[in-house]
């Protein structure tokens, strides 16, 4: 994570020094960083949700519908990752450029990585959730 | 079928599943009728960093942040409480001001509650002021400020409106003015109400080495507003530039020249904003797909198509908009509110011949209040949860800041001037 981070000062001071290139790069940084952070959030279970009937019932009640919902969003995010590889797939045949000589394909691999991070943390979450909590 | 997928989407959403995921369902739904592949939103998601304005997103977050976990609330409120203490009603002034500042910038008015909150409520009641005053003016201050650039949800305002390219085209420089007057007004209107209502309470005599005290101590912020709002509306960087300049700003104020945020803290701040960095921008990457979706299956047009069956004056149309939004800011997420209904609501808008900046800007007024809207705006339960006080206590305390907006969001929908002037 501390690497990630240093990874984003440096692209932001070769952003500007202003080569051709970094934009990509910063575009592709910020599509990283969206994933990465995702993922964590999907850890600690702390991404923005409309919890209205979790917040007036309780906590027996609270327990199923957490579980419901972990499982379903698990579900989605193996979904969504199972269908970029699709397009990855196909942005390897194109030979696709990302930024500067980087093919677009490794670029966007993180989609279907941090998808499956999720996918796993929010099944762990539905099967266990006792294991719930900030992870930190 | 189609409505059975619906409805599971809506239990999805009230049951207290993830944003992302229920928009995600709700892209997936939509596509899979269509007959759509579904890499598409994988598509849509990559797509998604072509914009360059994007990338503002993560460094005004990462400023934030930075400026939360520094004492820079603290030398706000010194600064703004020597500037305006010695007027009548001025500290509740200085609350206003503060707040709204410290929401822009953190772009969270939760933050601002529990940031500002701890330090604001006992100066109001040491001055004076009652409890219920104190605890209404946090909890309702909280959100002032969501107008103000550079707040985040202004910026997924004008993402998703450009997207969707109906209307006239505007900037995201047009949209930031646009807001400051709307704002002005406000708090304009509730330092009024305070004066006329709240009475006397003792004010601190006008102290001009006190002044030059907290100049001094905020010096290395007192810049940051003019290099952020100078830049963007000299038109001399873009809105992305000025993120990476803000975030290089208070990176060397916080860290090197304050010296309030250790190195090896950082990693701490960085982790933080890239949580809530990543949540917003990946609800915002489904929701750009699921906007798509909705316009090639032309809902929209459908939409104002049976508007116009029902509602053919603009004036109605937005009382009907006021009434919507209202309740849905009470319901809803900001951000949530943004990402579903503002491709929804948008072209029916336009048809009615409402201006995209205009609509934003009453948007985001409505959801402003409907943060600390009874039963359950978000602002109540955060301030509940940190003054340790009943819910009931603070229902009543918001309810006069309530009125007063609200009449201040009347006058910003029915006078579009207020947030057109400049065109």
């Amino acid at each position: 994570m501390i690497g990630f981070a240093a990874f984003q000062i440096v692209a932001r001071n070769v952003f500007a020094a202003g080569l051709t290139w970094a934009d990509g790069l910063i575009q592709v940084a910020v599509l990283w960083v969206t994933m990465v952070g995702a993922s964590a959030a999907a850890g600690s279970d702390r991404h923005i949700k409309i919890d209205i009937v979790p917040r007036l019932a309780g906590p027996r009640l609270g327990a199923v519908t957490g579980r419901l919902t972990a499982l379903s969003t698990g579900l989605l995010c193996a979904a969504l990752g199972w269908t970029s590889i699709e397009f990855i797939r196909w942005e390897m045949v194109d030979g696709t450029e990302g930024f500067g000589v980087v093919p677009a394909w490794l670029c966007e691999s993180i989609i279907p990585v941090a998808s499956a991070v999720m996918a796993a943390r929010y099944l762990c979450r539905a099967a266990w959730p006792a294991a719930d909590g900030p992870s930190e | 079928m189609i409505w059975a997928g619906i409805a599971l989407v809506v239990l999805l959403a009230l049951l207290g599943a993830p944003l992302f995921a229920v928009v995600l369902a709700a892209a997936m739904l939509g596509f899979m009728a269509a007959g759509v592949d579904l890499s598409v939103i994988a598509i849509n998601i990559y797509d998604m960093t072509d914009k360059p304005l994007l990338v503002a997103l993560p460094f005004f977050t990462f400023a934030g942040y930075l400026m939360a976990a520094a004492k820079s609330s603290e030398r706000l409120m010194g600064l703004t409480q020597a500037l305006f203490g010695w007027m009548p009603a001025g500290l509740a002034i200085v609350g206003f001001i503060a707040c709204a500042l410290f929401t822009a910038l953190t772009g969270a008015s939760g933050v601002t509650i529990v940031a500002l909150g701890a330090l604001l409520v006992p100066m109001l009641k040491s001055s004076g002021y009652s409890e219920r005053y104190s605890l209404g003016l946090v909890t309702t201050s909280g959100s002032l400020g969501l107008l103000i650039v550079p707040s985040v949800p202004l910026i997924l305002y004008g993402i998703i409106a450009q997207q969707m390219g109906v209307g006239e085209s505007f900037t995201i420089g047009q949209l930031f003015i646009g807001g400051l007057v709307p704002a002005l007004l406000m708090v304009v209107l509730l330092s009024a109400w305070t004066m006329l209502h709240v009475g006397d309470v003792p004010r601190t005599p006008f102290d001009a080495g006190a002044v030059w005290l907290a100049f001094k101590a905020a010096r290395w912020e007192l810049p940051l507003p003019f290099v952020v709002l100078g830049g963007i509306y000299t038109g001399f960087v873009a809105i992305s530039e000025a993120a990476v300049i803000t975030v290089v700003y208070v990176l060397i104020a916080e860290v090197v020249l304050y010296r309030e945020i250790r190195w090896r803290d950082l990693p701490g701040v960085i982790r933080e904003s890239m949580v809530m960095v990543g949540s917003i921008i990946l609800i915002l990457g489904v929701a750009l797909a699921f906007t798509n979706y909705l316009v090639d299956a032309e809902v929209p047009q459908q939409l104002f198509v049976f508007m116009q069956e029902h509602v053919t004056n603009p004036l109605t149309f937005l009382i009907l908009l006021n009434l919507l939004l209202l309740v849905l800011g009470a319901i809803l997420d900001v951000f949530a509110a943004v990402v579903i209904m503002v491709p929804l609501l948008l072209p029916v808008a336009v048809g009615y011949g409402i201006h995209p900046i205009h609509l934003g800007i009453v948007f985001l007024a409505n959801l402003q209040i409907g943060y600390f809207t009874p039963p359950i705006g978000m602002n109540l339960f955060i301030a509940s949860y940190r003054f340790d006080r009943p819910m009931l206590e603070l229902y009543a305390a918001c309810l006069p800041f309530m009125g007063v907006l609200l009449i201040a969001l009347l006058l910003i929908t029915y006078i579009p001037w207020l947030s057109l002037w400049f065109l």
